[in-house]
Order: structure tokens, then sequence, then C-alpha cells
């Protein structure tokens, strides 16, 4: 039993309150008090209150509503953001809402651009042989014997019969697929070895295999970027390149196609704002292009963008999709091409091995550190399947004989120049169309000049790509650009004319408008490759000139 | 200093043995008619809520414990290490006024952690990844700074592939058809598909996968992961909402975020909250402006491939249909590994599969090929061919390929080699459930339903991943583990992928050592609660009394929660 005297009295008797209030009052505290004291080092704290309370008695009373405040505040139910001006809807309501809601269709068929399908033509055979058989319209167009000037194959490595029979053993040592991505049993010797041979034909510390070209930029890039970081791109770059900066969300920069001065000035300015921001590190900084431009055929004009760079201290992206193989007296691309060393003056090349190399897949160069990081921060590399085994001992030994034996290249650049020198020096030609390619690329490029767009179409670049801006940014679902979509047919009466006279296949450029994000133009491109003749370019230059000019001239 | 010539992955030569062993080390013969399931479909019965068994408090603890000394260690070394040895960290330092690569804090985990395992991944092979696979022996430096070779390998048995259906290999119908197909169309294709890429073996490699997932059409793409990654953006804008469950790959990730579409997850596998989640969504509208949403998608995979679940199909049609959604079902593992005849979640569910919109999955797994394909009714696909990118600017799949992938599917369907098919997935269906109830009556805590050839079996503590896979490397099988960031943090996973091409033999081989190591890791930690006991008492059977008495009672589903 406790003695009430060793209880004390916690309020002053003056204050008129019920006893019986005081009492209960007192007895809570007291035993509060006595099992507090209970705790081992409860006195310092006790000691430590008396002797705060002493000091400051204010401070007490600020304290004690403080805890009060605590208390109610954590009981109290969190508000939810922005629910106040939420009306409150009743299930039948909601039942309703959801009743009234009609989705759009999955697609949205659209007969305006669907003439497209009826014009891919079906291969009987290898699409990277010369003269092919092909039908189109789900059969019902069957050409035969036709010359063939769109396989990407440039050099025809891949097809000596030395290199197929490599194929083919190790398709029986291997199986076909590799079953496995490459962190987990999926890269075998082959690959390892690839990456070996592609590093040391390249001149590079190292290189990382991709199971697929189209998607190595879109995940490569977004592997070193984030927030904050700066791209400086050229404007002209491929969809690959346009949507791996979107997924990497730097802050990114267009300077003007191939303009040293454009980017120069664009570099400088950003060198200025830096330093005034004052970062607390510095930002990754790339600057983005291509070697032979996707859609142009353009070179990049390699040495002036590396002296930029060192320059403005940024690190040099070049996709070398089309030029390797293809520029350089060796086909080592565009570093070769300029007379530069790869592994200084470019930080990350992209290539694919399904171009002029002949195989499938693409790869990445770079140095040892970039690479490491790849393998384990770029999404493609490191949840996807390995390449099959064949595919990349193909492409070893291909690699193989171009440092053996140069030939095809050069071969491939005397057409290359040829098929330029033909069609560039064609003055009826060029009234109507403007060819845009280098005369060293292995695709010649073609587009109607700017006169004849305006004439036919009354449109412009700019017009069609302001038009096209405002109908992706809307999100218009029937997406549909009338300029557009009558170029691209009249392009297309020239293919086909090109195939149905002259029994030449050539082939617009395909592309899907409402992912370009860039302003671009209707396009035809024509590809040559090592195992052709001169006169059978002739031939087909023939076949294409009086399909343009038949479906040029006159208005 | 070691040569680069070294630490270059030497080309093993292929072994020279006779004919009837390379056959028999790619795929195992049957040793008993006793050792296949048959399959049934569940005639649209939906699944049942899911029981996760978890750890006691002291593996969790632990766990958490050992990660704490990891980063404490990590941490230490890196300050040492940026403060004495400069030379040795300058990639992640600047540089004549170069960011680093990356920085130090992004890749912490990845230096400091993963590092210290990395001999468990990216194991160089050789040879085909089929019944056994041939891991070439290499040495680690410097804390797996660099590895070099002796030029020796070693044959293990194979847990790793995706091999489900044992098409992993180099002889039989498959390979003829691949280098016949070689011959005729040689090993490279040409340009886009929408330019000169299509063949008419493309065309026909499409209608045969189109037939077999019951779909009006399909489209071929040369990578899995560039098929989801390049999608979306095709018919999503950012009007449009995609409602995907948490635990979707990372290529569907990226190709909804390439979309600009807003995303909304919910919990893996919850049905309740996906119905709150949409009608919530259909209300509300976008989440700016209000405005009803174009269209929704619900993104789901067939199955899971590090938890083995599987989407619960039935609810999602159900629930697709009532709210107007659209459902996507990305069929990465469970085509040609689920269900009676192959087809898949809805083969195995029972489900009309004009029920969903778009079924998308991967030719790499089961058909040992290479890439994947979208499939949905004919007009879908026809605008699909156009407003797709990578047919208009990517690569094609090739020949070879394309020959696999025909071949591995006219076996599946009995077309070719008749009852060949139907024997892969009957032994593999056996391999999967054995595997699993074994492992639960042993008393390892296994994720995923019955029927799963994927068998993750949980670790927890991140020390016990590499101890687990150098301990099974020794006994001569190979194993993948996985952790964070692919799991929940706490629940560091070894992920086992059946096969049809093991022999009910190996996995009694592979039970025994996983047991002897189980035992040794302390990793029998399961309650039983969900799957392995009966009388709810936590099963820690005898490894004998297993391998008895599984393989008939594995056939039986009462002892499993399906």
């Amino acid at each position: 039993m406790i003695d009430s005297a060793d209880v004390p009295e916690v309020l002053p008797s003056s204050i008129p309150v019920p006893s019986a209030v005081v009492s209960t009052a007192s007895y809570l505290w007291f035993y509060f008090i006595t099992f507090f004291k209970m705790i081992p080092g409860a006195h310092y704290v006790i000691d430590y209150v008396k002797k705060s309370h002493q000091d400051d008695p204010y401070r007490t009373f600020v304290e004690v509503l403080l805890i009060l405040y605590s208390i109610v505040y954590f009981l109290s139910k969190p508000k939810k953001k922005g629910a106040v001006d939420q009306p409150k809807l009743s299930e039948k309501e909601i039942d309703n809402l959801i009743e009234e809601w009609e989705p759009e269709p999955i697609v949205i068929p659209d007969e305006r651009t669907e003439w497209r399908l009826a014009k891919i033509p079906v291969v009987e055979g290898s699409g990277a042989d010369n003269v092919i058989n092909i039908t189109r319209n789900d059969g019902n167009e069957a050409y035969s014997s036709v010359f063939n000037l769109c396989s990407f194959n440039f050099l025809q490595i891949s097809r000596d019969p030395a290199v197929v029979k490599l194929a083919k053993e190790i398709i029986r040592n291997y199986g076909v697929g590799s079953c496995g991505p490459a962190g987990f049993y999926g890269n075998e010797d082959v690959h390892y070895n690839l990456e070996h041979d592609l590093a040391s034909f390249f001149g590079t510390e190292n290189s990382v295999l991709y199971g697929q070209d189209f998607c190595i930029a879109s995940s490569v890039i977004p592997a070193f970027t984030k927030r904050g970081d700066v791209i400086v791109a050229d404007d002209k770059i491929s969809v690959s390149a346009q949507n791996a900066l979107q997924l990497g969300r730097p802050t990114v920069y267009y300077y003007k196609h191939n303009d040293m001065a454009s980017l120069e000035n664009l570099l400088h300015e950003l060198d200025e704002a830096e330093k005034k921001e004052k970062l607390p590190a510095i930002p990754r900084k790339f600057i983005v292009t291509e070697g032979l431009f996707h859609r142009t055929g353009e070179i990049a004009p390699l040495p002036e963008l590396v002296q930029l760079k060192r320059k403005y201290k940024y690190r040099l992206f070049v996709d070398e999709t089309f030029s390797i193989g293809v520029l350089g007296a060796t086909g080592r691309g565009l570093t070769e091409y300029f007379n530069m060393e790869r592994a200084t003056s470019i930080d990350i090349t992209v290539g694919s091995l399904a171009t002029a190399i002949g195989s499938s897949g693409g790869f990445v160069l770079g140095d040892n550190v970039m690479a490491r990081h790849q393998r384990i921060g770029s999404n493609a590399y490191c949840f996807s399947a390995s390449l099959p085994p064949y595919a990349v001992r193909t492409a070893s030994a291909v690699l193989q004989i171009m440092d053996a034996d140069n030939s095809s290249v050069t071969k491939l650049r005397h057409l290359s120049n040829t098929l330029f020198e033909l069609f560039h020096g064609d003055k009826d030609l060029m009234q109507y169309i403007e060819v845009t390619s280098h005369r060293d690329s292995s695709v010649l490029h073609f587009q109607l000049t700017a006169e004849q767009r305006k004439l036919k179409f009354n449109s412009s670049i700019e017009s069609v790509f302001q038009e096209s801006q405002y109908q992706q940014q809307h999100c218009i679902s029937d997406y549909y650009l009338e300029a557009w979509e009558e170029e691209e047919l009249l392009l297309q009466r020239i293919v086909d004319s090109a195939l149905q006279d002259a029994n030449v296949l050539i082939s617009r450029d395909t592309v899907v408008l409402k992912q370009e994000t860039l302003p671009l133009t209707p396009n035809i491109s024509i590809c040559c490759n090592s195992s052709m003749e001169e006169s059978q370019l002739l031939d087909a230059y023939n076949g294409i000139r009086s399909a343009v000019i038949k479906h040029c001239s006159g208005s | 200093m070691i040569s680069i010539a070294s630490t270059r992955v030497p080309l093993i030569p292929p072994e020279d043995i006779p004919l009837e062993d390379k056959k028999e080390n790619e795929f195992g013969q049957l040793t008993s008619q006793e050792y296949l399931y048959q399959g049934k479909s569940r005639d649209g019965k939906a699944l049942q809520d899911p029981i996760l068994d978890a750890p006691a408090y002291h593996v969790t603890l632990i766990t958490y414990l050992n990660y704490l000394i990891l980063i404490i260690l990590g941490h230490i070394h890196d300050h040492l290490g940026l403060t004495f040895q400069k030379e040795r960290h300058k990639d992640i330092m600047e540089q004549d006024g170069l960011a680093p690569w990356y920085s130090a804090f992004e890749s912490f985990y990845v230096r400091r952690l993963k590092q210290r395992i990395d001999d468990c991944f990216s194991r160089p092979t050789t040879g085909v990844p089929g019944r056994f696979i041939r891991c070439i022996d290499r040495v680690s430096h410097s804390l797996n700074d660099y590895f070099t070779y002796t030029g020796e390998t070693s044959m293990c048995l194979n847990l790793s592939s995706y091999n489900y259906l044992g098409f992993a290999q180099s002889e039989g119908q498959c390979t003829t058809a691949g280098l016949e197909a070689t011959d005729k169309y040689g090993v490279y294709s040409s340009g886009p598909r929408t330019r000169i890429g299509t063949t008419d073996l493309h065309v026909s490699a499409e209608r045969y996968v189109a037939r077999f997932v019951g779909k009006g059409d399909a489209m071929l793409f040369s990578m899995g992961y560039g098929t989801n990654a390049n999608f979306f953006n095709s018919f999503l804008d950012s009007k449009c909402l995609v409602i995907s469950d948490a635990l979707n790959h990372a290529s569907i990730r990226t190709g909804v975020r390439l979309s600009g579409a807003a995303v909304k997850t919910f919990k893996h596998n919850d049905m309740g909250a996906l119905e709150k989640l949409i009608r919530e969504q259909i209300v509300q509208g976008q989440s700016k402006t209000h405005r009803p949403w174009k269209k929704i998608v619900i993104c789901v995979e067939g199955l899971y491939s590090m938890e083995g679940t599987m989407a619960n199909l039935p609810r999602l049609v159900e629930l697709k249909r009532k709210y107007k959604c659209y459902l996507f079902v990305d069929e990465a593992h469970s085509i040609g590994a689920m269900g009676p005849t192959g087809r898949g979640v809805c083969d195995f569910f029972g489900i009309d599969p004009s029920d969903i919109d778009i079924m998308m999955g991967t030719l790499t797994k089961s058909f040992g090929a290479a890439g994947g394909y979208i499939a949905a009714d004919k007009w879908v696909i026809d605008r699909f061919r156009l407003d797709l990118t990578t047919p208009q600017y990517g690569e094609p799949t090739p020949a070879p390929v394309l020959a696999q992938i025909i071949t591995s599917l006219k076996t599946i369907t009995g077309e070719v080699n008749p009852g060949e098919g139907q024997e892969r997935l009957q032994r593999i269906a056996f391999n999967a459930r054995y595997l699993r109830l074994a492992l639960q009556r042993l008393g390892f805590i296994v994720y995923g339903i019955a029927d799963s050839p994927v068998v993750p079996m949980l670790l927890y503590a991140p020390s016990k991943m590499p101890a687990f896979s150098r301990m099974m490397l020794q006994r001569k099988i190979a194993v993948v583990v996985v952790a964070y960031p692919a799991t929940p943090l706490i629940e560091s996973r070894v992920r086992l992928c059946v096969s049809a091409a093991l022999t009910k033999e190996d996995i009694d081989y592979l039970l025994q050592h996983i047991n002897e190591v189980g035992d040794k890791l302390f990793l029998k930690v399961s309650t039983g609660k969900a799957g392995g006991s009966l009388d709810g008492k936590p099963p820690r059977w005898d490894i004998e009394e297993v391998i008895k008495r599984t393989p008939a009672d594995c056939k039986d589903d009462s002892f499993f929660r399906i």
C-alpha cells in the first residue's frame, strides 16, 4: 500500500480545483514517476528536466505544448493531396461513368496509307542476290529475274562459300539459338572471340555485341545519360538515336545538319551557360551524329567534330551502321576515311553486323570502362538473348577476310562513285531530283528538288514538319499528312515503273512518319554492292532515269 | 602483369565423341514411360490466390545484416581507395574536364557488391546449351577484375538455359532444316522487312506462328527485347494509359516509356487491386486534364521469369471485357513450355486466344531459335506492319533461325516426327512438377505454380548466392543466381530452368546435390504452407524418401496449390 503522504500535490492548493481531480492527477503522476524511475538511466532524464525547468520555466511550457501538438498531429488522419476538389461519386455514378466510357479501337485502319502493304516485295530465295524473283500484293504481282538494288549486303563477303561452310559447321556444333542472355551462359566462346576480333580490327580497347542493330543506340545512350546530362545532336539523326534521346532523359540540343559553325556556336553558348550555373559536378556531355547518314548518305566531318569535342570537353557518339565496311581503304569506317585513330577520336561507335559485314546483330566499340558499364547498364544487352553462334562466327570470318584483302571494299567504292556520277552528272534528271548522298556512299539517296515539291504538292520540308509536329503533339489518332502522302505515292510510282519497265528493284526509304521527330523528306535509295558490274549499273540507271522522267515531267 | 592473350576466351574445338553420345549430351533419352505427365486444360478456371512462404524472422534479419556489412565494407573500401589508390579508381573520377562514365554513387552496388560475385555471371560456354552445357574453366584475379583461361572445359548439367523443350540441339530435324535454309538463303537477310528483307520463308514462318498461337496474323522480329522495346509507340500516345503488372519485364517498361503513354502499376497478380485501379482510372481520366483516356491497355506476362508465377488469365479476361480495356500478354517464357499442347497460357487455362488482343512472345526460349513475335487479328497486324519501327528500319530475322522456328513448331504440333513433340511437352511438365515438389518436400522455399518450368528457389542472404553457385559448379551443375535489382532486396534466389532434355535421373542427381548444399548453407527454411506439406508442419523429408515417392506424387494436383 502507498502512504498518501508520499504522494506529492501536483497542483498548488491556491487554485480552486475540485479535490477529487487533484488527488487523481497526483496519484497518476506519482505512479508515472515511480515506474519511470525503474527504467535504467531515467534519473538522468528527470534531473535534466528539473534543471531545465529551474533555469527557464517558459521552455517547459513550450515543450509540453510541442509534445501535445505532435500527439494530435500523429493521431489525426492524413489528408489526401488534391482530394479536396474531387467530388465524391456514388457507386452508381461510377458505374455509369464506366458504362459511358468508349475507348478508341486498338489501332485505326486507314486506307489512305495502306497502299504501302501491297508494295512490300516478297523475295523467293535470298534477298541478297543480285538477280531475284519477287512477288507483291499477296502474290498477285510476280516479277522474275529482277535486278536487285535494295540489299544492304554491300561487300558480299558473307556469301563466300568458305564463310557459308563455316556457318554450317557452327550450326552443326552449336545448334541455332544460344538460349540465354549474355550474363547467364548465353555468351559462348565464339561471342567473346568476335568481341575481341572487332576490337582489334577497329583498334579500340573493347567491344560489346548486341542482338539487333536497330536497338543499340536507343539502349546505349540511355545507359550513360540521366536527367541533367547534355546531348548535342545533329538534326538529321536516325529514329534509333531519336528514341535514345527520349529514353535517356538528358537535355537535348540540335545543331544544323553537318554545320560545324552552328555546332561551335551552340557548344560555346552551352559552355558559357554552364560556367554561370556552377554545377556541383560536371554533367556527362555527348555529341551525337552518324558516320554516313541513314536518310541522306552524307558524311559527318569527323576532324572538326573531334576538334570541337576536345575543345569543349564532350564525348563523341557516332552511329556507323552504313559507314563501316564502306568508308576507308580497308572498310574500317569513318576514322579510316579521315586517317584518324578510332580509339582517340570517337568515344562510342555503334556499328551493325547486318549491313556491310553481312551477318546479324550489331556492336559497340569503345574503351574498357565504357564497355564494362554497358554490360551492366544497357538494357538491350542485359535483357536479351545472345546472338546465334553461327551469326557471330560468320562475322568473325568476314572481318578476317576484310583484314587480309580489301578488294571488295575498293570495288564497292568504284561502283558507288560510278553510280553517283551517273545520277549527279545528269542535267535532265537534276531538274527534278536532287542526289543527297556522298559519292563514296554505297547507298545513293535522291529526293525531289525543293522547287518540284513546291510546284507539285505546294509543300516544303518545313511545312510538312510543322504539320507533323502539330499532329504528334496533339496525339491525333488518325495521323495523316496529305502532302507527304502524295509525294510518297509519286516516288512509289517511280519505283513501280522501274520495276515494271526496266526490271530493276529500288525502294523508297520506308519510314514511320509519326515516330520521326525531326524534319525529313520522302526519299528513294539505290544500293550497290561489290559483286555488281558497271554495265549492270548503267542499265539500271537508264531504267530508273526514264521512270523518274516519266513521272516527274509534266505537272 | 598478365598478357592480353591469356585473358582472351579460347575458341574450344568441338569434342571428338561418337554421334550417339553427342545426341545424348544434348537431349537425354526418356528412361521410363512413368516419367511423363500430360497436363490438362483448366477450362477457364481461375488460379487461387497465391500463398507466399516467408522465412523466420532471423533469416530476414541476417539478410539485412549481410547487406549492411557488405555496404559498410564497400564504403570503407571506396574511401580508402579514393584516398590512397587514385590510379585504380580513375573510372569514377573526373578526368581532363570530362565527367566519369558513371558516378561513384550510381555504380557503388556494381563495383562493391556485384563485382565480388562476378565469377558467377557471364561464364563462357561452348557448344550446344542442351541437357549438358560445356563451361570453359577460368581463373579469377584481383577479386574478379579479370579472368584467365586454362583451356579446360567442364561438362555441367544445364539448369540455366531457356531450353524448355530441348530444341537446342545440333542433330535432328531442326538442324537439318537450318542447314538447308543456309544453303538456299544464306546467313544474311539483306535489309529491312518493308524494303527487301521479306522472303517466302518469313511469310510462311509468320503463318505458322499465327496458326500455332491461334491468331489471325503474326509478325516476326530478330530480337526478343527489341520486339517489346519498339512496339508500344506504334499504337499508344500520351493520351493512352498502360496498366502494368509491377513485375513486368524491362523490355515492356522501356517500350511503354518510349510510347509516352501514362503508366500505372498494380501489385503483382493482385486482381482486386487491378480492378480498383481500372475503375478509378476510367472515372478520373487523364491525370491533369481529366479527359477520358483514349484507350487502356493491361500489360501482363504469361509466365514471370523470376517468380514462376502465371498471369491469372481467366480473371484478366473477365476484367478486360467488363471495362473495355485491351489485353497484352507477353508469353516470352510460357509459349511452347506451358499448356497441354504447348500453346502457352491460353492453352493452359483453356481460354480462346481471341480474348487476348495482342499476344507477344519470344522464339529464343522454347523453340531454340532467336527473336520474338507479335500476334493479333489480321487487320491489327496489317496496321502494325506500317506503324512499327523495327520492320522499316531494323534487320529481319535470318533464314537459319526461321527454319529452326518452323521445324520446331511443326515438331510440337506433330506435323514432323509425330509423337516427339507430345513427348517433349510431357517430359517438361513432369520434370517441372517433380523438381518443384521434391524441393518443397526437402524444405526449400520455392515460388511459382506447379507446372512452371522456371523454378525459383529462395536463398535470401546475398552471400549465399556465390556460395551456392560455386558449390553447384564444383558439382558440375550450371545454375543462375539472381538478386536485387531483378528481385526484391532480400529475396535473392537461384533460378532453375527445367528442360525436356533432362532425364529423371538428372533431376535426382541435382536434388541430391541441392540437398547437401542446402544443408550446408541452411537453406531449408520453409514452413510448408505454400506447398510440400499436407499436415501443416514444416516439411524436411529425407532425400531417399523424396526421390522414391515424389515421381508418382507429383502427378497429383492435390500436392500443389494451384
